[in-house]
C-alpha cells in the first residue's frame, strides 16, 4: 500500500510540475490573448492539452471553429478517465459533479493509484494542481521564467505515469497489458504524431479489452 | 480570439468531465470489467506519450534517462522511490552530457 510520503511526494510533484507549465503556458499565450484572457482561460478551462492547442491554433489564424472543435477532441479523454475514478466513488450524483472539475490525467491518477478515499484524492490534488495551473500562469503574465526547468518539468511527467502504473499494476497480467499499451503507443505516435493523448488512451483502451482477466 | 469562443471551450471541457463523473449511467457487465483493467495500461500508454511528445523530443538522453532510472524502479511500487530515480537520472544525465 502507497504510504503517506508516496502520496505527499506525488501530489507536490505533480504540483511542482504544473507550476512550471503554466509559467510556460503564461507567457506564451499573453502575446496572443491578452493578459486577462490568459488569466481567465486558465482560471475556467483548467486544462493544458486544451488551453495549449487553442493558443496554437489562435496564433496561427486558425478559425474559432477549428479551435472548438479541436478542444472537443482532447476533452474526449476525460470520459475513461471519469469512468474509471467514478469506478471507486461512492459519493451522490452532486458531489461527483463538483469534483469532476478537477479531473485532469494527472488528479485521476492519483485518485485510481492510491489506496484512499477517492473523493479527498480528487479534492485535494486537484485543488493542487488547480492553485498550481492558475498561480503558473499568473507568474507567466508577469513575465517570470524558470530558465532550465521546463524540461525537467516535462521529465516528470513520463516518471509519475511509470509510478502510477507500477501502483496500479497488480499482477502480471496488468503489468503485460501495460507494456503492450506502452509500446503500442509508441508506434501509433510513430506511425501518427496527430493521434496525440487521445491516441493513446485508445490504444489503452483496446489493451483492456483485449486482456483477459487472469 | 473571442470570448464566447474560450467560454465555448471551458464549457465543452466542463461538461465532458461531468459527464464521465455524474451524468452518464455507471459502467456496468463487459464495459466495468474493461474499466477495471483500464488504470495500468492506461498510465503505461500515457507514460509512453509524454515521452514521445515532449517538447524537447523523445531522444532527449536527459528525459530517456529519466524514464529509464524510473522504469528500473518498478517493481519496489512506490511513488517515492520512483520520483527520486527519475529525478536522479535526469540530472545526472543532463550533468553527464
Amino acid at each position: 500500500m502507497p504510504s503517506r510520503r508516496d502520496i505527499t511526494a506525488a501530489t507536490t510533484s505533480v504540483g511542482l510540475a504544473i507550476v512550471a507549465f503554466g509559467i510556460i503556458y503564461g507567457a506564451s499565450a499573453t502575446p496572443i490573448l491578452g493578459g486577462w484572457r490568459t488569466l481567465l482561460s486558465s482560471a475556467i478551462v483548467f486544462s493544458g492539452s486544451a488551453q495549449f492547442a487553442m493558443v496554437a491554433l489562435a496564433g496561427s489564424g486558425a478559425s474559432e471553429t477549428a479551435i472548438v472543435g479541436t478542444t472537443t477532441l482532447l476533452a474526449i479523454r476525460h470520459l475513461p478517465l471519469g469512468a474509471m475514478v467514478r469506478a471507486r466513488m461512492t459519493s451522490g450524483r452532486v458531489q461527483r459533479g463538483l469534483l469532476s472539475w478537477f479531473l485532469i490525467d494527472e488528479t485521476a491518477g492519483l485518485t485510481v493509484a492510491f489506496d484512499q478515499p477517492p473523493e479527498r484524492t480528487l479534492l485535494v490534488s486537484g485543488g493542487i494542481a488547480y492553485l498550481a495551473w492558475v498561480g503558473g500562469t499568473g507568474i507567466g503574465m508577469a513575465g517570470g521564467s524558470l530558465p532550465g526547468v521546463g524540461p525537467l518539468a516535462e521529465a516528470l511527467f513520463p516518471v509519475l505515469f511509470i509510478g502510477l502504473t507500477a501502483l496500479a499494476a497488480s499482477g502480471r497480467l496488468d503489468v503485460i497489458r501495460s507494456v503492450a499499451a506502452a509500446s503500442g503507443t509508441v508506434a501509433l505516435l510513430l506511425l501518427w504524431p496527430e493521434a496525440g493523448a487521445l491516441g493513446a488512451i485508445g490504444v489503452a483502451i483496446v489493451t483492456a479489452v483485449v486482456g483477459s482477466r487472469g | 480570439m473571442s470570448l464566447l469562443t474560450l467560454l465555448l471551450v471551458a464549457a465543452i471541457t466542463y461538461i465532458s468531465r461531468v459527464a464521465a463523473m455524474a451524468l452518464l449511467p455507471p459502467p456496468a457487465g463487459r464495459t466495468a470489467e474493461v474499466v477495471d483493467r483500464l488504470p495500468a495500461p492506461l498510465f503505461a500508454a500515457l507514460a509512453a506519450y509524454t515521452v514521445m511528445s515532449a517538447e524537447t523530443g523523445p531522444t532527449d538522453p536527459a528525459l530517456l534517462g529519466a524514464a529509464a532510472c524510473a522504469l528500473l524502479t518498478f517493481r519496489r511500487r512506490s511513488m517515492l522511490v520512483t520520483l527520486a530515480a527519475g529525478l536522479a537520472g535526469y540530472l545526472l544525465i543532463d550533468w553527464l552530457l
